[in-house]
């Protein structure tokens, strides 16, 4: 019975150190999902910089197309907005602490600041260089504030995979977005969630992909528009 | 931390640490495993009785007798005792054609009284010292007395069952049902008779002393799972089941998954019946360590039901979730979704629980194959398939609670 009772025992331990293991390695996946998102979003940042740099450079050297040519760069880091951002989102549903896990806020702080630099510049870029990227400015709040904020979301994401050269969507969270968010927020007037503002005009309210390929259609011609 | 993430790490924790322990009992006691002890044929045999109720049972009856008549066994210590429970077919004629086999018993009733009444007439006919309770479907190996006999040596043991052996699978379904019986049936019922905790004495074949059957009352017949309510009694009056790794029973498997359904339904209703009408075992320090065992499987399977339940709802919800989502987007799946997209930093900390607990499963199954001595490729379907029992069989409890609760009548057939 002695070797009988051990078994209970040995099985306590080697279950107990399996939870560990588990729980470890779940502690280390979000670690390394805090990292990876904590370097693309750096990336974004250092991306930026080196193309302030360059528009400095093309500013004293008073050429034009050389402004052109780093702003036209920097549409690369355009396309990986969107995904950044809904990784944000995706690794923040992972995390135990979910929405109240102050790393995740900061990094989306961070990520929406980022987005509004890279926004004001492609507007600099269309002013300036006549690039033909439509822009879509789209704001939503955590999902038991606004019930159609996913929805809404899955279907930039859907439209953002086929028309991911045409089009720049920079998604700003109403909820922890930061002060920068807040700004463009009350700029925008803005009280209803989900809610797009496409080339200054704002589209609050759940569209579908049908829908909003017709309106995107009415800004430019776009390759689902013919 | 959310009440629900918890739950699943407390359910995680019980049901690993019992799929431990018994990994533990089995590798640790593998070399008993297929130790057992061997007839004196030099001194006096007792004398055998094997009961086979029958009903409807006119397509298996004669492979069984057929099987019996090769019992390696002295004839003049053995006899078979066929008891027709009322059938409606042509058992009673089948078994008819077998009144040449000199130790063959046939009582003939007319009426339906169900199983344990009948397998109760039977042991009240039989001389044997030692009673053997047979199915009609089922079909023995020759050796299976004399190498089932010799544990009733300690005086303890009331009973003794063998491996049961699902007949010819065919099927997908029926292979997986192979490995559950090997695990299930066979191993695990090995495993506990090393902590003297044998729950059930399997319906195919199990041997008993007679004298203890007496003495108890034989079986119930107002249990729809009579096997497992005796074994239940058996360890109230604490007596020892032992367990036979080394012979075997063939029996046959319901072919249809409704025909599972069914079986399933009565022998979980049976479970739970048994389990409540014999609660008072439960941590009593008598009863050992089937004292504790019975409400900790108890536990593990109701905790496991409720985290079945609660994920399949949370499950579909999500599925709904997403095919709504799905609907703003003209239902564009394939545009949707790319193998870029494949994250393994997504991966959630109850996939992993989940995971491991199928590969905890799944390990049982491969060593339980391997330790009975069979080929693993020819298992190889059954054993990829074993973890999907869980799924299904969740459902069929879900059916048993109910009808245990609404007290719905669960006919043996």
């Amino acid at each position: 019975m002695a070797v009988k009772k051990r078994i209970f025992g040995y099985a306590a331990i080697l279950t107990l150190v399996l939870f560990i293991l588990i729980y470890s390695f779940n502690v280390i996946l979000d670690q390394k999902r805090e990292e990876s998102l904590l370097d693309r979003v750096d990336d974004l940042f250092s991306d930026y910089e080196e193309l302030q740099a360059i528009l400095l450079l093309s500013d004293v050297a008073q050429d034009e197309k050389m402004t052109c040519l780093a702003l036209e760069s920097s549409l690369v880091y355009l396309n990986r907005i969107w995904e950044t951002g809904r990784k944000i989102d995706t690794y923040q549903s992972l995390n135990e602490e979910f929405l109240n896990d102050p790393a995740y806020a900061k990094m989306k702080q961070k990520f929406n600041r980022g987005e509004i630099m890279y926004f004001s510049m492609l507007k600099k870029l269309k002013d300036e260089c006549n690039v033909d990227k439509t822009v879509i400015q789209y704001f939503y709040k955590r999902p038991e504030e606004c019930g159609n904020c996913d929805a809404q979301s899955f279907v930039l994401t859907d439209i953002n995979k086929e028309l991911n050269e045409e089009l720049t969507i920079f998604a700003f969270d109403a909820n922890i977005g930061g002060p920068a968010v807040g700004l463009l927020t009350t700029y925008y007037n803005m009280t209803e969630y989900p809610c797009m503002v496409i080339e200054e005009d704002m589209y609050c309210g759940l569209h579908n992909k049908d829908q909003l390929i017709g309106i995107l259609c009415r800004y430019g011609n776009l390759s689902v528009c013919s | 931390m959310a009440i629900y993430t918890i739950f699943v790490y407390v359910v995680w924790f019980v049901a690993i640490y019992f799929t431990i322990v018994l990994l533990l009992l089995i590798l640790s006691n593998r070399k008993q495993l297929y130790d057992s002890p061997v007839l004196d044929e030099s001194k006096p045999l007792p004398k055998v009785s094997i009961v086979v109720p029958a009903y409807n049972e006119e397509k298996k009856i004669a492979e069984s007798i057929e099987s019996l008549k090769t019992v390696d066994y002295p004839q003049e210590l053995l006899e078979i005792i066929v008891v027709n429970d009322g059938s409606t077919d042509r058992t009673a004629e089948v078994v008819s054609r077998y009144k040449g086999v000199p130790n063959l018993i046939f009582i003939d009733n007319k009426d339906n009284k169900g199983k344990a009444a009948r397998l109760n007439q039977g042991i009240s006919r039989a001389r044997g010292e030692f009673v053997a309770c047979m199915d009609a479907d089922s079909q023995v190996q020759p050796d299976i007395i004399k190498k089932t006999v010799p544990y009733f040596r300690d005086p303890k043991t009331s009973a003794v069952t063998v491996t049961v052996k699902v007949n010819n699978p065919k099927g997908f379904m029926e292979k997986v049902i192979e490995i559950e019986y090997i695990i299930g049936l066979s191993l695990f019922l090995k495993a506990l008779s090393f902590l003297n905790s044998v729950h059930v004495t399997p319906g195919p074949f199990s041997i008993y002393r007679k004298s203890v059957l007496k003495k108890i009352g034989g079986f119930d017949e107002t249990s729809i799972t009579e096997d497992l309510e005796i074994a239940h009694r058996l360890q109230r009056y604490d007596y020892k089941i032992a367990s036979c790794l080394t012979t075997y029973v063939r029996t046959i498997i319901p072919e249809s998954m409704r025909g599972l359904y069914r079986q399933r339904r009565r022998w979980y209703s049976g479970a739970l019946i048994t389990f409540w009408q014999y609660r008072d075992m439960a941590f009593r320090k008598k009863a050992g360590v089937f004292g504790v065992f019975l409400p900790y499987i108890y536990t593990v399977m109701v905790l496991g039901l409720i985290l079945f339940l609660s994920s399949s709802y949370l499950g579909l919800t999500d599925m709904f979730h997403n095919l709504s989502l799905y609907a703003h987007t003209n239902f564009n799946f394939f545009e949707h979704f790319s193998l870029k997209d494949i994250d393994p930093l997504s991966v959630s900390v109850f996939g992993v629980f989940g995971l491991s607990s199928i590969v905890s499963v799944f390990l049982l199954a491969f060593i339980g194959v391997k330790l009975t001595g069979q080929k693993i490729r020819s298992k190889a379907k059954g054993l990829m398939g074993f973890w999907l029992l869980f799924f299904i069989y969740q459902v069929f409890w879900i059916s048993a609670f109910f009808n245990v609760l609404f007290r719905r009548e669960v006919k043996w057939r």
